[in-house]
C-alpha cells in the first residue's frame, strides 16, 4: 500500500475579479501551490465551494485551512466559517498593501509592484502553512 | 456495502468499481449478457481533465485488443482510447456528443463509451486486471501522477 | 461600486482557481469589460454575491447578468441564480474550446498563448451578446 501524505493544508483564495487585490490573492495562492509548498497544500476552488462542491467542503471540514482574501470583505474566510469551520489562519492582502479598500486599476494584469506584493503574500502564506503544520504535528 | 473501492488523495475521492475489469491505461470493461460495455476509470477521467469531445469508431467497426478505437479530447490533452478487448462495436454512447461531461461526472455509469460484441471474450478478460489489482496500480500511479488531478 | 450606477450588463466569471479554464473565464471577462464593451459592462466578485453583500445583490438583481463559467459545473451560473440575479445569458469556456479544438490551455496562474487566444475568442462571443442585450 502506498504511503500517501496525510498532512495537507487547504488554501482558499478569494480570487476576486473586482479588484487588483483579488488578483494578487489568486496569484499568491497559486505560487504557494505550484512552487513554495506543492506537497503540503491543496487548493480549494471558492466558486465550487460556494456552489456546494462536496469534496471542497469535506476537505475544509477535516483538514486545516488558510484563507486568503483580497480585501476586508473577507469572502473566503466567511464562506469557510459558514460551510466548513474556522480557518487555521487568515490573510488579507490589503493588510500587506497598507491601503484599505479595493483598487480596480491593474486588476487584469499585475504590474511589477503588484507582482512583488504577490510574492510577498506567497511567502507569508507559505510561512503560515509551516506554522499550521508544526502545530498539527 | 459500497460497490466501489475508494481512496481519498488530498480532497479527491477516487473510486474503482468492484465489478468491472481494467486495462493498465485505465479503461474498464463490464460483461453484460454476452456483450461488453467499456468506459473510463475515475482516475483516468480525473487526470485527463474536462472532456470536450469523445470520438469512437462507428458501429460495426472491428477493433483489436489494445488498439485505438477512439479518442477523447479534454481541455488540456488528447487521450487515445485503447480497446480492452477484441470485437465489433455494437453501440456507441450517442449522448456524449452533446454531453461529453458525463465521462467526468459519471464515468462508471452514464459516461460509458461503447458496447462491443466480443470476439475472444475469455482470453481477453484474462489479460485484464480485476478491481483490486487496478486499485493497487492506481495508488502507485498517484505517487507520480497526482499533479495531474483536476479540480472538479 | 456605486449602487446608483447607470444600467450596465454585469459579466461574472467563475474564476475557478484549480484549472486553466477558470483563468480563461476571468481573462475573457476582463477583455469584455475593459476593452470590447468598456463603459457598458462591469464585473463583480462572485463570492460577494454568495456572501450576500447587499450592494452586490442589488446590482445583480437590477441589471442584466452574463455568467462565464470555466467548466460544466457552472458555479457562476448556479450562484447567480441562487441569489436571484437577473441571468440573461450563460457561457462556458468548454463550449468555446469545442469550437477551437487546436487550443489546449495548460497554464493556470498566467495564461499561455492558447489560453489567451481562447479567452479572446470567448470575449468576442460575450461582447456580441452584450450588444444584443443592450438593444433590448
Amino acid at each position: 500500500m502506498v504511503d500517501l501524505p496525510e498532512k495537507k493544508i487547504g488554501i482558499i483564495s478569494c480570487s476576486g475579479e473586482g479588484c487588483v487585490e483579488g488578483t494578487i490573492s489568486r496569484v499568491a495562492t497559486r505560487q504557494v501551490l505550484e512552487k513554495l509548498r506543492p506537497e503540503e497544500t491543496v487548493t480549494i476552488c471558492l466558486p465550487l465551494f460556494l456552489a456546494g462542491g462536496k469534496e471542497e467542503r469535506a476537505f475544509a471540514k477535516h483538514y486545516p485551512t488558510i484563507t486568503v482574501d483580497g480585501c476586508e470583505k473577507l469572502c473566503a474566510k466567511t464562506a469557510t466559517e459558514r460551510y466548513s469551520g474556522k480557518p487555521a489562519s487568515s490573510i488579507v492582502i490589503t493588510d500587506l498593501t497598507g491601503n484599505p479598500g479595493c483598487s480596480r486599476s491593474g486588476r487584469r494584469k499585475l504590474d511589477s509592484d503588484a507582482l512583488g506584493l504577490a510574492e510577498k503574500a506567497a511567502e507569508k502564506i507559505a510561512k503560515e502553512v509551516d506554522e499550521v503544520l508544526d502545530h498539527w504535528r | 456495502m459500497s460497490e466501489y473501492l475508494q481512496t481519498v488523495f488530498d480532497k479527491f475521492e477516487l473510486r474503482v468499481h468492484k465489478e468491472y475489469h481494467y486495462t493498465e491505461d485505465g479503461l474498464w470493461a463490464k460483461i453484460e449478457a454476452g456483450r461488453v460495455r467499456v468506459g473510463l476509470s475515475d482516475f483516468l477521467q480525473r487526470t485527463g481533465g474536462d472532456v470536450a469531445f469523445v470520438e469512437v469508431v462507428r458501429q460495426g467497426s472491428a477493433v483489436e485488443r489494445q488498439a485505438e478505437f477512439g479518442t477523447l479530447e479534454t481541455a488540456k490533452t488528447t487521450v487515445s482510447l485503447l480497446s480492452p478487448i477484441s470485437g465489433t462495436i455494437d453501440q456507441v454512447n450517442g449522448i456524449l456528443s452533446e454531453k461529453p461531461e458525463l465521462v467526468n461526472s459519471d464515468p462508471y455509469g452514464e459516461g460509458w463509451l461503447a458496447i462491443l460484441a466480443p470476439r475472444n471474450l475469455e482470453d481477453d478478460f484474462k489479460a485484464l486486471m480485476n478491481a483490486d489489482e487496478y486499485f493497487e496500480l492506481m495508488l502507485k500511479k498517484l505517487e507520480t501522477e497526482h499533479e495531474k488531478l483536476e479540480v472538479r | 461600486m456605486k449602487t446608483t450606477m447607470e444600467k450596465k450588463v454585469i459579466v461574472i466569471p467563475c474564476s475557478g482557481i484549480g484549472k486553466a479554464l477558470g483563468s480563461v473565464s476571468r481573462e475573457a471577462t476582463y477583455e469584455v469589460v475593459e476593452s470590447l464593451r468598456k463603459g457598458v459592462t462591469e464585473t463583480i466578485c462572485l463570492a460577494l454575491i454568495t456572501s450576500g453583500d447587499e450592494e452586490t445583490l442589488q446590482l445583480v438583481k437590477t441589471n442584466k447578468c452574463i455568467t462565464v463559467d470555466g467548466c460544466p459545473l457552472q458555479c457562476a451560473q448556479k450562484n447567480v441564480k441562487l441569489a436571484g440575479g437577473e441571468l440573461a445569458a450563460s457561457f462556458r469556456v468548454v463550449d468555446t474550446l469545442k469550437e477551437n479544438r487546436n487550443l489546449k490551455p495548460k497554464s493556470v496562474t498566467f495564461l499561455d498563448r492558447d489560453g489567451q487566444e481562447l479567452a479572446s475568442l470567448l470575449a468576442k462571443q460575450v461582447a456580441e451578446k452584450v450588444g444584443e442585450l443592450l438593444k433590448e
